[in-house]
């Protein structure tokens, strides 16, 4: 099997500077690196301006890198762009949509474009505009819908095609919950087809419960990737731990106290604590502490990715190359 | 080939979905012979005269038309290019597995096709509602002309279109290019009429080459030397503006 079957995305020491005639260049990609596995849903999260968009505009052909190599199926973004435009469709940050047709001629355009056979456009097209909604606006003009209707038929696009690779940038910006679900359970059920996707998002949610692989990118760089487990426990807090009991007792926070908490609070009959994963067994400490008194009730909640976003780059603000310390 | 018919696709359906669009491109041309042609060619009762030759104005017009329409052409392609821009359709088109040339090919291709028939309309009505007499051995150079022309036009305010980011100053650049080539060239008066400083502007000027090749291929007029001259002229300025097109379009966003 070749390279490219197993890493249909692979990004190597990628750097872009952006050289506005008026403006001083902007370092958007600084040596970037990254690979993305076939079937996998792959994340990009970061703050504004971290070079999300950046990366996806050099993958889809769009721009080309200052530097670093760019490789989407085994083709060089920079030496055969046709090739990898061949296996690609993207959803834009921008909006894309035909304002001038209607809803149904721009799935149809599209699917010319990406030569799908003329019997089928109409077939696919029926079967995305029933997954998204848009059946009742078939006919009407796209420069008439609201915004977030705008996005539907934009992404709804992507869906018409079978192209290997799919980028989408913020793909769900403006969609009400009911289509952002529609579209979320589009991606997961392409990726199960065993196609790659690699999507920027900034709702953590979405990227908690649909992606494989996550990379945490700022001022150009990966900072963190891994799986959601692997990130999650990157976070100090990465266990909140609530134990009720009928009553407090003094030998509890004794035994408590015992084990390397990173927070220890009791109220008249609750115990709120917060370890470290690799730190602490919970279940360990759960029985120990059901030996001293019975436990009513108790929960245990994960760090969310939120935690870890926050964190790593939640105060870094300008001054932070939080990558520098890790 | 399938891309570039896939182009054409596109904007034939934009363009036969709007019957605003449809009207404007078929017979806008023909409108503008036959009201301002009509017009002047009572107030200019002597005809006009081009290399020595006397013709009724509606005669001498008929290639300022037809070299019109494929300028008006172009730049509403090119309009259309920064509306794509705005709607950011266009960069969506540059990640399809098509080429930059594919692209512009199939904008091109479509757009002189709609340009030769809004021209056959114009010259067939025009020839018999107003009884002009053409040298249809010639018909062919017209032909020729209108999708040269168009293309040159198209690629030349293609390049304007993605390098000018602002919707003010493209618009300007619109109107500005619009009045003072169509004005500045031998479209509306004989050029050896004008000003010393105006003949200089019309002569330098390829909607001036463009029109004079069209004037000789619908009615005979001018020195064919002359003629040639431009046709070569305009084939250059075409062939700047495309290289200049195709460089433009492979740095779209500017970065
Ligand atoms: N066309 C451009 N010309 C100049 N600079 C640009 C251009 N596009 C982006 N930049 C700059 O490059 C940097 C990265 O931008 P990019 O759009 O990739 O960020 P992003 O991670 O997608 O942000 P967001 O979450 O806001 O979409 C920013 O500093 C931005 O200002
Ligand atoms: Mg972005």
């Amino acid at each position: 099997m070749n390279l490219h079957e197993n890493s249909p995305i692979r990004v190597h020491d990628l750097v872009k500077v952006y050289r506005g005639k008026s403006r001083n260049p902007v370092k958007a990609l600084d040596g970037l690196n990254m690979e993305v596995a076939r079937g996998e849903i792959f994340g990009l999260l970061g703050r504004n301006g971290a070079g999300k968009t950046t990366l996806l505009r050099v993958l889809s052909t769009l721009i080309e890198p200052t530097s670093g190599t760019a490789e989407v199926c085994g083709r060089n973004v920079v030496k055969e762009p046709y090739r990898v435009r061949q296996s690609i469709c993207a959803v834009l940050q921008e909006n894309a949509v035909e304002v001038f047709l209607s809803v149904l001629d721009n799935l149809s355009t599209y699917g010319r474009f990406h030569s799908i056979p003329r019997r089928q456009i109409r077939e696919r097209a029926e079967s995305v505009m029933a997954q998204f909604g848009l059946e009742e606006y078939r006919h009407q003009k796209v420069i008439d819908l609201s915004g977030g209707l705008k996005r539907r038929v934009q992404v709804a696009k992507v869906f018409m095609v079978d192209k290997p690779v799919v980028f989408l940038d913020e793909a769900t910006t403006g969609m009400d919950p009911v289509n952002k679900r529609a579209t979320l359970d589009a991606i997961r059920e392409h990726a199960r087809q065993g196609r790659t996707i690699l999507l920027t998002t900034h709702i953590l949610q979405e990227a908690e419960e649909l992606c494989d692989r996550i990379a945490i990118v700022d001022q150009g760089r990966c900072l963190v990737t891994g799986d959601l487990a692997m990130i999650k426990s990157m976070a100090t807090r990465a266990y909140d731990i609530n134990v009720t009991f009928e009553r407090m007792r003094p030998e509890i926070l004794e035994t408590a106290s015992r084990y390397p908490l990173l927070k220890l609070r009791s109220t008249s009959t609750t115990l709120e604590m917060s370890v470290r994963g690799s730190e602490v067994s919970t279940f360990a400490l759960l029985d120990a502490l059901s030996h001293v008194e019975p436990i009513v009730h108790f929960e245990v909640t994960s760090a969310s990715l939120e935690d870890v976003f926050l964190e790593l780059l939640g105060t870094s603000g300008k001054e932070g190359r939080a990558g520098e310390k890790s | 080939m399938k891309m570039i018919l896939a182009v054409m696709y596109r904007e034939y359906r934009i363009r036969t979905t709007s019957l605003t669009w449809l009207f404007y491109d078929m017979f806008m041309p023909l409108t503008y012979l036959l009201i301002f042609g009509i017009g002047f060619e009572s107030a200019f009762a002597g005809g006009v005269a081009v290399a020595g030759d006397r013709m009724g104005y509606n005669a001498f017009f008929l290639a300022g038309v037809l070299s019109m329409a494929s300028f008006g052409i172009a730049i509403n392609t090119a309009y259309g290019f920064f509306v794509d821009r705005d709607n950011g359709i266009f960069y969506e088109f540059l990640t399809y597995p098509m080429t930059r040339s594919e692209f512009l090919v199939g904008k091109i291709l479509f757009n002189s096709l709609l340009a030769l028939v809004q021209a056959a309309i114009t010259i067939t009505l025009g020839a018999v509602l107003l009884g002009l007499a053409l040298r249809w051995d010639l018909i062919g150079l017209v032909a020729f002309g209108q999708v040269l022309g168009t293309a040159g036009w198209f690629f030349f305010l293609t390049t304007f279109a993605i390098r000018i980011r602002r919707n003010d100053m493209f618009n300007t650049f619109l109107n500005v290019a619009y009045f003072v080539l169509m004005f500045g060239s031998s479209m509306f008066y004989p050029v050896e009429s004008l000003p010393r400083w105006l003949q200089a502007v019309s002569f330098v000027n390829p909607l001036t080459w463009h029109t004079d090749v069209l004037r000789y291929a619908t009615i005979g007029a001018g020195a064919a030397e002359v003629v040639a001259l431009e046709g070569v002229a305009f084939l250059c300025f075409l062939a700047v503006s495309f290289a200049l097109a195709v460089q433009t379009i492979r740095n779209p966003l500017r970065a």
